[in-house]
């Protein structure tokens, strides 16, 4: 292996790891405001850091240091196998985290020759990967509500099982018929599979050309995340918090931070299977390496207007009522800000400008456009992660019994036609 | 500095350790919970193996099929079940009877590990997984025990609709 080959390597892996774990104060935040918005409430915005709010993020780091810093209570009643109801919420946690790693964040990227894969585990068969690392999460779920000999707790317990069993299928057809389709096991030839257009306009995304196997894999996976409208092993209006009634501090945590770290694997795993991954719409990664001068003047008018933007709206909501003497650092908060973005900007501005008419390094610009499709990749997750989080705050739960019904007598049945077809048009495209 | 195969015994010990050990509690233990606990760590630990001998689906395959459906479908049945350590029968002679009778099955245990031994020889090495070669392996040379198995799954299911029924016509009666 060459050095670069290990730099490669280090720098997907320390991606994904921040994607996935530094993602969570910010979806924590991002559904904690959300939630506000639609309950009409103003959410959290205090807790500051040297006057520091980001608009709230703080609040999640002070609650993680508040689940850390408390008091760790076993139920008396559980005599044997604390270690599992301790290692338990680590399964949960685990497997989402595994999951993550093996979507890839960028295209395959050639340097002198080596062709390097921008993907924490360099894997051609991360869609294996992902079913099999993803079904263990439930077993946590499972594990955690058994030990807790509690009624709630067993009830969610068995809620998650049945649930599983009746949404595993679903998900597992809809996936083999994008198997189909795609004819691959690979994330990152899935996503060169949706580069281009589809029926001349429409850009070839999953959804185009696959919408039933996608909207059934999208309900899926919604039901794999735990997530409302699938929150039934849960069910805080009738078992209390279902399988981790009984966990406390960090052991609630770890089930807490795995549901979102499950959620950022869905929300990965969709984009990528559905959305077009890393590309941008239309264009493919040669396309923008042949026509680099165009695409950097591109981003170079962009970005300047976005930047802008982005500081009148900071701009316009940091800061409190006028009659109030004291802002709490507000405006040095907004100012600090302001300064920050601008210098980015032009920093940016002066990279684009060095690469787009300077220098012709093919190497360079492979590398830019790598940055700019791990900025895409990202920008697309959080929109998909938004998407989860209204979801939630607008749908009600389903019944236990409604759920088992959606997922055998709805969703199998039509992903089972869904395949039926897809390999009729395959085969018959290929004759 | 460790040389590849001294690092490839290490992680082969550590799988069996799990693997054995797993078996072990699955069988011994009282409560039907670690007796899931150790299944699923034998059967992670199996698909560890398969990814020692160099052969990717099948690890891959192991964890999804074994751990994924089987381990999550027996936990469900036990859930459902909800067997209670007081109404298991008393087993006082169980580790000795467990000895002996592991005893009596050596030789076929030899055999066994005779016929194993050959084995990673003749294994597959599947370094990439191409749906299209597995797929036409499965239904040109593995045709007939493809078909096979699931004749056997659909008398199994069959059965277990056939008892169900029994049971629920007694209960009406």
């Amino acid at each position: 292996m060459s050095s670069s080959a290990i730099t490669v390597v280090i720098i997907s892996f320390t991606l994904g790891t921040l994607l996935a774990l530094l993602t969570i104060p910010i979806l924590v935040w991002m559904e904690r405001r959300v939630a506000s918005l639609i309950q009409d409430r103003i959410g959290p915005n205090r807790t500051n850091i040297f006057g520091f709010r980001l608009g709230g993020i703080v609040q999640s780091f002070a609650d993680v240091v508040k689940l850390l810093l408390k008091e760790e209570y076993y139920p008396a009643h559980i005599t044997t196998g604390r270690w599992l109801f301790m290692f338990a919420p680590i399964i949960t946690f685990v497997a989402a985290l595994l999951a993550f790693m093996a979507i890839p964040f960028a295209d395959t990227l050639n340097i002198n020759g080596e062709m390097l894969r921008v993907q924490p585990l360099p894997i051609d068969f991360g869609v294996f990967w992902y079913m099999a690392i993803g079904a263990v999460g439930v077993l946590g779920v499972i594990f955690g509500g058994w030990m807790s000999h509690n009624k709630y707790a067993l009830l969610g317990a068995a809620r998650a099982g049945s649930m599983v069993i009746s949404y595993e299928l679903p998900l597992g057809l809809s996936i083999l018929s994008f198997i189909i389709t795609y004819n691959t096991v690979d994330f990152n030839v899935m996503v060169h599979f949706q580069t281009g257009t589809a029926l001349g306009f429409l850009p070839a995304w999953g959804i185009f050309i696959q919408p039933l196997a996608s909207i059934i894999l999208i309900i899926a996976l919604f039901a794999e995340t735990n997530r409302n409208p699938f929150t039934v092993a849960e069910g805080e209006s009738e078992i209390v918090a279902g399988y981790m009634t009984e966990h406390t501090a960090m052991k609630f945590a770890m089930y807490f931070m795995g549901e979102y770290v499950a959620m950022n694997t869905a929300s990965a795993v969709i984009i990528t299977m559905v959305f077009g991954g890393y590309q941008l719409p239309y264009f493919a990664t040669e396309d923008l390496l042949t026509h680099f001068s165009t695409f950097a003047v591109i981003i170079m008018i962009v970005l300047p207007l976005f930047i802008y933007g982005f500081i009148k709206w900071m701009q316009k909501n940091n800061r409190v009522k006028e009659t109030l003497s004291s802002d709490g650092g507000r405006a040095f908060e907004t100012r600090f800000f302001t300064i920050a973005f601008i210098v980015m900007g032009v920093v940016l501005e002066f990279i684009l400008l060095y690469l787009a008419f300077i220098s012709q390094s093919d190497l360079e610009r492979s590398i830019y456009i790598a940055v700019v499709q791990v900025a895409i990749f990202v920008m697309k997750l959080m929109l998909f992660n938004l998407f989860f989080i209204i979801i939630r705050w607008t749908l009600p739960r389903f019944r236990y019994d409604q759920v088992q019904t959606l997922g055998w007598k709805y969703l199998l049945p039509l992903s089972l036609v869904n395949i039926f077809i897809t390999a009729i048009v395959v085969v018959g495209a290929s004759l | 500095m460790l040389d590849f195969n001294t690092l490839e015994t290490i992680v082969f010990s550590i799988l069996t350790l799990f693997m054995v050990g797993g078996s072990l509690v699955m069988i011994t233990s009282k409560q039907t919970i670690f007796s899931a606990f150790g299944f699923l760590l034998a059967m992670i630990a199996l698909g560890g193996m398969f990814a020692l001998l160099n052969n990717r689906f099948l690890s891959i395959a192991q964890i999804m099929v074994s751990v994924g459906a089987i381990v999550i479908l027996s936990m469900l049945t036990i859930l459902t079940v909800n067997a209670k350590e007081e109404n298991m029968p008393e087993e006082k002679n169980k580790f000795i009877l467990i000895s002996i009778s592991a005893i009596i099955v050596s030789p076929f245990t030899f055999l066994l590990y005779k016929a194993l031994t050959t084995l990673p020889e003749h294994f597959t090495k599947m370094q990439t997984i191409n749906s299209k070669v597995i797929g036409s392996l499965l239904f040109s040379e593995w045709v007939l025990p493809f078909e096979i198995l699931s004749i056997l799954l659909m008398s199994a299911m069959l059965g277990a609709i056939i008892i169900a029924k029994d049971k629920l016509k007694g209960e009406n009666s």
